[in-house]
C-alpha cells in the first residue's frame, strides 16, 4: 500500500515539453524507447505517465476505502437506494455527467471514481466490520457515552486496518478505469499524460507497426498484473 | 414503499438521459437495435451467468485466492482484447463474434469467478467438519442466495466491458449500440436501455427477497 501511496506526489508533475524537431525517432541512444510524434522521448512519457497514472490510481483508491468506510459504518439506511447505484451502469451515468460539465479534469474524474467505486466496496466492507460493530466492544462506546470524535479517534486505525485489504484491487480497478475511459475519450484531454493514454495509443499498432515503447508498456501491464497475482502473504514478507 | 428509494434513483437516471444535454450537428436517425447479435449476446452472458456460479462453488472461498484467477483478472479488458486480435490467425478469415466472445469470457469469466468466491463465507471449521459432501451442499445453496445481487451488480459492469472489445473487434453489439444511441442523442432508445437495467434491478431484488 505503502508503495502505491508514493506516487501520489507524481501527480503534481509537470507535463513533459514538446520538441517537434526530434519527432518519430526510432528507439537508439539516447532515445532508448524512440520518441513520439511530438518529439517525446518515449521512456520519460512511460516513466512520467506511468508513475502519474498510479497517483491517480492511489488517489481513487483511498478515495474510494475512505467513502467506503464511511458508509459501511453508518447505520444500514437507504439499501434499495445503494442497490439501485450499484445496479446503474456507470457509464451511462459518466456520460450525462461529462456532457453536462463539458468533461473531466483529473481531479472531478477521481472524485466520481471514488464515489462509483466506494458504491462496490461498501458491502465488502460491511461484511469485514459488521461482526466487530455487533461485538462488546462496540457496546461499550455506547454505553460509556462516547462522542462521535471520540469513536472516530478511537476506532479509525482499526476500520483502516481492515480495509488496507482491499486497497490492491481497488488501486487496478482505479488504474484500468482511467485507460477505459481515456480509450472511449472520457477524461482529461490528450495534453494530459497517462499510463492509459500511452495503452490506448500504443497497443492497438502491436499487431502491425509495433514500436519498442508499445512492447515496453505491454510488459508494464503484464508485470502489474503478475504482480498484484502475488499472494498477500508473500508481498508482506518481501 | 421499501423499493421507493430505488425507484427514485432511477427516475434521477430517467431525468439524466432525457435532460441529455447538446444535440447532434446533422440529423442522425436512431441506431438500427442489432438483432443479428441478440442471440450471441444473450448465449455469452448465459454461459457467463452459469460457468462462473459453478466453478465458484466448484472451487469455494478459496477460489477468492486462487493464483491462476488473480492473474487472468488482473489485466483490462482491452489487453486481452488485443492479445486476441494480435493473436488471431489471419487465415481464419477476420476476427468476428467468435474471437469477440472468446475475448469477453477471458476477461469476464475470472473476474465473476472471484466476486463469488470472495463473497462465500468461510467453511473451516464448518461445514467442512461435518464432510465434503455437506460442504457442497452448502456452497450450491450460498451460491443460489448470492447470485441475484451477483446479477444485478455485474450485469451493468459486463456491458461496459462488451462496449471495449465491440470497439476492438468492430462487431455489433449491445455496448455499441447504447454507445450510439447516446452519440446521436436518442434519448428515448437509452431510456429504454435504462428501463431495461430497471426491471432487471427489480427482478434481482424479487429473486433476493425470495
Amino acid at each position: 500500500m505503502r508503495w502505491r501511496c508514493v506516487f501520489l506526489l507524481a501527480l503534481f508533475m509537470p507535463e513533459l515539453a514538446l520538441d517537434p524537431f526530434s519527432a518519430d525517432l526510432p528507439s537508439g541512444w539516447p532515445h532508448l524507447l524512440g520518441t513520439d510524434s511530438l518529439g517525446r522521448d518515449g521512456l520519460l512519457r512511460l516513466l512520467h505517465g506511468g508513475a502519474r497514472s498510479f497517483g491517480f490510481a492511489s488517489a481513487v483508491a483511498l478515495g474510494s476505502l475512505l467513502i467506503g468506510l464511511l458508509l459501511a459504518l453508518g447505520e444500514d439506511r437507504f439499501r434499495e437506494g445503494r442497490s439501485a447505484l450499484r445496479s446503474l451502469p456507470s457509464l451511462l451515468l459518466l456520460i450525462p455527467v461529462a456532457a453536462a460539465f463539458g468533461g473531466f479534469g483529473w481531479a472531478s474524474l477521481a472524485l466520481l471514481l471514488a464515489t462509483l467505486q466506494s458504491l462496490q466496496l461498501e458491502p465488502v466492507l460491511r461484511m469485514r466490520l459488521d461482526p466487530f460493530r455487533r461485538g462488546p466492544a462496540w457496546l461499550m462506546n455506547d454505553v460509556l457515552g462516547a462522542t462521535p470524535a471520540h469513536r472516530a479517534r478511537a476506532w479509525a486505525p482499526w476500520a483502516l486496518l481492515q480495509a488496507s485489504p482491499l486497497f490492491p484491487t481497488a488501486w487496478l480497478a482505479a488504474l484500468w478505469g482511467e485507460a477505459t475511459l481515456r480509450l472511449l475519450g472520457l477524461g482529461p484531454g490528450p495534453q494530459h499524460d497517462s499510463l492509459g493514454l500511452l495503452l490506448n495509443e500504443e497497443l492497438p499498432r502491436l499487431s502491425t507497426d509495433g514500436t519498442a515503447l508499445g512492447i515496453a508498456s505491454l510488459s508494464l501491464v503484464l508485470a502489474l498484473a503478475w504482480s498484484s497475482s502475488i499472494p498477500r502473504d508473500a508481498q508482506e514478507s518481501a | 414503499m421499501k423499493h421507493l428509494q430505488g425507484w427514485i434513483i432511477w427516475l434521477f437516471a430517467f431525468a439524466a438521459i432525457i435532460g441529455l444535454p447538446g444535440a447532434v450537428w446533422h440529423q442522425a436517425s436512431a441506431p438500427a437495435f442489432p438483432w443479428a447479435a441478440l442471440l450471441p449476446m444473450v448465449s455469452l452472458l448465459v454461459i457467463l451467468g452459469l460457468a462462473a456460479p459453478a466453478m465458484a462453488a466448484s472451487l469455494g472461498p478459496d477460489g477468492a485466492r486462487h493464483r491462476m484467477l488473480v492473474l487472468l483478472e488482473a489485466p483490462p479488458d482491452f489487453l486481452w482484447g488485443g492479445l486476441m486480435l494480435a493473436s488471431w490467425p489471419s487465415t481464419w478469415g477476420p476476427p468476428g463474434l467468435a474471437a469477440f466472445g472468446a475475448a469477453f469470457l477471458i476477461a469476464a469469466l475470472p473476474t465473476e469467478v472471484r466476486w463469488l468466491c470472495a463473497a462465500m463465507p468461510a467453511e473451516r471449521p464448518f461445514p467442512l467438519a461435518y464432510g465434503t459432501a455437506v460442504s457442497r451442499i452448502t456452497r450450491r445453496i450460498v451460491v443460489l442466495h448470492l447470485m441475484p445481487r451477483w446479477l444485478a451488480a455485474r450485469v451493468p459492469l459486463w456491458l461496459t466491458a462488451a462496449l471495449i472489445l465491440e470497439r476492438i473487434f468492430g462487431v455489433q453489439g449491445f455496448g455499441g449500440d447504447w454507445m450510439h444511441r447516446i452519440s446521436n442523442r436518442d434519448r428515448v432508445g437509452t431510456a429504454a436501455w435504462m428501463l431495461a437495467f430497471a426491471l432487471l434491478w427489480r427482478a434481482t431484488r424479487i429473486w433476493d427477497r425470495r
